[in-house]
């Protein structure tokens, strides 16, 4: 057994026991924390793997949370019911969003990416069709039912959402080990040699979106459930920002920078509620001293790119 | 027809203001290939500014053309070092990482100036003194016209005119278009790059600053996060003219203006922002090099 399967197995052994260790608190800041993981992940499959600079990745996690609560509470789906639906409508509103504008340069998309948020945000707010519940969203999402079987705790929950992150890495480390993720890998390192290559640039761009979509949406479906509410506020630009800047200033594509990221954007201010305030002028300051001294990010992949610090010691791997 | 014209006048005025943010973004992306993200926060710092200094040094009373211009000149001042200061921390250690680390580090320093905002003045909305500017109107044919718009409107094109003569009369203007161009090249040449950046973020924060302080005499409410909106939308001002390009940046600014008042007027305010990012991702995908961008070769 390697080191990194060592870390592995006890990332996955401590977060298995861990409701059985806290207080419900505690068990919040947990489930909060495998969401925003899991969101952040599935953004890193489009930035980090796929190189596509998208600052909309809000947009999926909100379209899941919302097709979950609106077939739940206007239609009366079951909440397992909505899933299929929370993951595949993401994926092709991705697939219909990014297809005008994948082949855009990286600014040109960024900004696209922005004003799609800021659409969808105005089109939450403005209670489209009477259906999103206007600013305050929507409230009294069910509980989840497995064959008339209520999982209404915390811990159930909680290990649904752990489940989800689970699932997440296998198919991010499926997708490293195929075709679909050494394409991703050389559009990512040279996009003008893997296109001379005969790599077909906009369908895997559009397929890692797509898929980045379909994961952030299931995520979405969980968060809907756990607060049993959504509003707008949760799915807007500000949030896009902040899982645009887990993936890069944790590292992309580096699954421990993702987890650290995660960890310092979201359970930090969960941990201590009196620098809420000041928070994001923190986060801000962090973002860019972290940008100055390790542009690359706290913990960058080392996957075919090692770090200049490690080069003379460790040789190439 | 009078609501066509009074929103021409007030489109042409809101035009104008994001025309003057938009020459921050523009003169950055030109020379630096970066989205200054934290031009927009800064456009709303410059705001509060103008805002302290007016009730620290003359109270509430009703001012003079003098006092004015005194807030103009110190917010201009501060904003400028601020927008360099900006420059130094944050943006000049990257000028060699990867694009995206650049733009991370743009993001954050939006977030620091946003909540620093917030932090001094607090999270509610201040409102602008009315009485800065003298409160005449004048109506010209059932179009009411306000002595703010006018100042406005005269300021900005007597502004834009004086840097359009800058950028392309002057050494230190070919010295930044050069820059523009090739930094490697125009390094060669002798030209101090670093101090051209200067330059560059000293005028965008210059005019940022007006522009900001208009924006607290013509629409009087301040938010600590308003820097979001305006700067998107003067930074989609840019990309409509063409980013890079200095005369893009004033008629996408003023085709931006016009859109938002005859969309406000005709169809609706709530989803306003809407039609505005519409155009944007339409601009985009038609000709995203804008208005006046010119057609450059892929960068690798």
């Amino acid at each position: 057994m390697n080191k990194t399967t060592a870390i592995a197995t006890l990332f996955v052994v401590v977060m298995g026991v861990f409701p059985f260790l806290v207080d419900s608190a505690w068990l919040s800041i947990g489930i909060t924390f495998l969401v925003f993981a899991t969101v952040a992940f599935s953004q890193d499959i489009i930035l980090g793997r796929a190189g596509v600079f998208n600052m909309g990745h809000a947009i999926f996690f909100g379209m899941g949370a919302y097709t979950t609560a609106i077939l739940n509470v206007h239609f009366g789906f079951e909440i397992i019911a909505t899933l299929p639906f929370a993951i595949i409508l993401p994926a092709i509103i991705a697939l219909l969003l990014a297809g005008p504008i994948i082949h855009l340069r990286g600014d040109y998309l960024l900004v696209a990416t922005i004003g799609f948020n800021i659409i969808f945000e105005q089109v939450l707010k403005n209670d489209i069709f009477g259906l999103t519940g206007g600013p305050n969203g929507i409230f009294g999402i069910d509980v989840v039912r497995v064959f008339g079987y209520e999982l209404f705790s915390d811990k159930a929950i909680y290990y649904i959402a752990f489940a989800l992150l689970l699932i997440t890495l296998l198919i991010i480390r499926n997708l490293d080990n195929s075709r679909y993720g050494r394409a991703l890998y050389y559009i990512n390192k040279d996009e003008i040699a893997a296109k001379s290559m005969g790599i077909n640039i906009p369908y895997y761009k559009l397929f890692a979106f797509a898929l980045g979509a379909a994961i952030a949406g299931a995520a979405g479906s969980v968060f809907a459930v756990q607060y049993s509410a959504v509003s707008p506020e949760s799915f807007n630009f500000m949030q896009s920002v902040m899982f645009f800047a887990i993936v890069l200033v944790g590292g992309s594509a580096s699954l421990p920078g993702v987890i650290i990221g995660t960890f310092v954007m979201f359970v930090l201010p969960e941990l201590f509620t009196e620098f809420k305030e000041s928070r994001y002028l923190i986060f801000g300051a962090a973002m860019v001293l972290t940008m100055v001294l390790r542009p690359n990010g706290v913990w960058p992949a080392t996957f075919g790119n090692i770090p200049k610090f490690l080069k003379p010691k460790k040789g190439v791997k | 027809m009078d609501i066509f014209l009074q929103q021409l006048i007030n489109g042409l005025t809101i035009g104008s203001l994001y025309a003057l943010v938009a020459l921050g973004y523009t003169m950055v992306y030109g020379v630096m290939k970066l989205i200054n993200f934290a031009h927009g926060d800064l456009v709303a710092f410059s705001a509060y500014v103008g805002l302290t200094i007016f009730s620290q040094l003359f109270g509430s009373s009703a001012t003079s053309f003098v006092s004015v211009i005194i807030i103009f000149v110190l917010t201009s001042i501060i904003v400028a070092f601020v927008g360099v200061l900006l420059e130094r921390l944050a943006y000049r250690p990257l000028r060699t990482a990867p694009r995206l680390s650049a733009v991370v580090s743009a993001l954050g320093a939006a977030l620091v100036i946003q909540n620093g905002i917030m932090l001094i003045w607090g999270p509610n909305m201040l409102i602008f003194p009315a009485d800065l500017l003298p409160n005449t109107t004048w109506n010209i044919g059932g179009v009411i016209i306000t002595f703010t718009q006018v100042c406005i409107l005269i300021l900005s094109a007597v502004l834009m005119a004086a840097l359009y003569i800058f950028i392309n009369k002057t050494k230190m203007g070919t010295a930044i278009r050069a820059t523009a161009i090739d930094q490697d090249a125009a390094k060669l040449m002798g030209i101090n790059v670093n101090r051209i950046i200067m330059i560059i973020f000293i005028i965008g924060s210059i005019l940022g600053a007006i522009g900001g302080l208009f924006i607290g005499l013509y629409y009087r409410a301040l938010i600590f996060d308003m820097g979001w909106l305006y700067g998107l939308s003067a930074f989609i001002a840019a990309i409509i003219g063409g980013i890079g390009s200095i005369p893009g940046a004033m008629i996408g600014g003023l085709l931006l203006g016009l859109f938002n008042a005859l969309i406000a007027g005709y169809i609706s305010t709530e989803w306003a922002e809407t039609f505005t990012f519409i155009l944007l991702i339409i601009i985009l995908i038609v000709r995203p090099t804008g208005i006046l961008g010119e057609k450059t070769a892929e960068k690798v």
